[in-house]
């Protein structure tokens, strides 16, 4: 994620988002097929990278720092942390 | 209406990409804080880890999309409390007035102009992200890091094995001020947490509110970051975080009826690692002796 994503008019040049992203040494994935939708992993993200779209939640990786919080605490253990295959 | 509904519905007020450690628990209180007071709120966060990650702006690379404040370490009470008298004067009392501090800009440089505001009942949300410790400058010791801690000013050596004393417990005091609203949270309880934070915005309209929450730090700790909700989950369970709130001076504990021992709690973590077993006798004398008198002012 190179382009910096424009989000409030401050500072110098506008006020940008930090590439948290690049921070990840696994991603967590869900498995749908396990998961109830729950929302647990959304509760938990310290991030935020856990939304909910038309009734089904879904993991962002814009941001996700991959701390495996959603993966340890989800109640059937549909997320599994799969390591970063690298660029 | 759940708790997954008011988190679903509310949006994001930080910027998504914000520099706290991973697993941070004091980027969950903050976003879930954040979140559900909404950007018709003025915020101040202290220095700290928080406003150390960017959430006041001062990199140009994090933020917050409602106003928000850096103010000093010592009087974020007081700052809030003339931003709150000021937006009362205006009219504007559909503003929610939060502050969002550290323990230490709670419980110690801090102390004396929050005991201040609670005194005078300034209109306002006050939350306290409890880490133990000064985690943005390298664990310092403060007044409520718990007993044997191993902190970079109380190293565990040959003088010393980690912190001397018992921590402070300030939501207690907090409740002894008479203010509008205190309670204690975890984040493993999310649900409650939620309850407790929505209720600490509608008190603060009338007088002032105080919610100490408690805040595993992976990074100052020495644990696992995905282990964040299983140390909060462990320190409720074993009554080294008792939850309960004070309205209106009734008390309400959220009984936990068979704890398990503080030694099941400190085992996975690294600041604990060379605790002997006076020291863990001593903690939890400390944690029943605290439950107890909770359980005596919550009885009637």
């Amino acid at each position: 994620m190179n382009d910096k994503r424009y989000y409030t008019p401050l500072g110098n040049d506008g006020m940008y988002v930090l590439d948290t992203a690049a921070w990840r040494t696994h991603r967590p994935v869900m498995n749908k097929e396990k998961c109830i939708n729950c929302g647990i992993c959304m509760g938990y993200c310290p991030v935020n990278s856990v939304y909910c779209e038309d009734k089904v939640f879904k993991i962002s990786y814009d941001f996700c720092k991959g701390c495996g919080l959603c993966a340890a605490e989800c109640p059937k253990k549909a997320i599994d942390m799969v390591p970063e295959g690298g660029k | 209406m759940s708790y997954i509904d008011v988190l679903k519905e509310t949006q994001n007020v930080m910027t998504p990409g914000s520099s706290a450690c991973q697993g941070c628990g004091g980027e969950l209180i903050l976003r879930r804080v954040m979140q559900i007071a909404g950007n018709n709120s003025v915020f101040a966060v202290p220095p700290g880890c928080m406003a150390g990650a960017g959430v006041d702006g001062w990199n140009f690379s994090n933020g917050c999309t409602a106003p928000i404040h850096i103010t000093l370490l010592d009087n974020t009470a007081s700052f809030m409390s003339g931003v709150s008298e000021i937006y009362q004067r205006k009219g504007r009392t559909d503003v929610n007035i939060v502050a969002i501090a550290g323990d230490g800009a709670t419980a110690d440089c801090g102390f004396q102009s929050l005991s201040g505001a609670a005194e005078r009942g300034a209109k306002m949300l006050y939350v306290c992200y409890d880490n133990e410790g000064y985690m943005n400058t390298g664990y310092q010791r403060s007044s409520t890091t718990s007993m044997g801690s191993n902190t970079s000013t109380t190293p565990a050596g040959a003088a010393i094995n980690g912190k001397e004393q018992q921590q402070k417990y300030l939501p207690l005091i907090m409740a002894m001020h008479n203010v509008k609203y205190c309670a204690t949270a975890s984040p493993s309880n999310m649900a409650d947490l939620v309850a407790k934070i929505q209720k600490g915005l509608a008190a603060s309209k009338e007088g002032f509110a105080y919610l100490h929450v408690f805040s595993p730090c992976p990074t100052g700790w020495k644990f696992a970051s995905d282990q964040t909700i299983q140390v909060a989950k462990l320190a409720v369970k074993s009554n080294m975080f008792p939850i309960w709130e004070m309205e209106n001076g009734k008390y309400k504990l959220t009984a936990n009826n068979n704890p398990i021992s503080v030694a099941e709690f400190v085992k996975g973590i690294g600041k604990f690692a060379k605790l002997t077993e006076e020291e863990i006798a001593a903690i939890q004398s400390m944690a029943d002796a605290r439950y107890a008198t909770l359980k005596k002012l919550a009885a009637e």
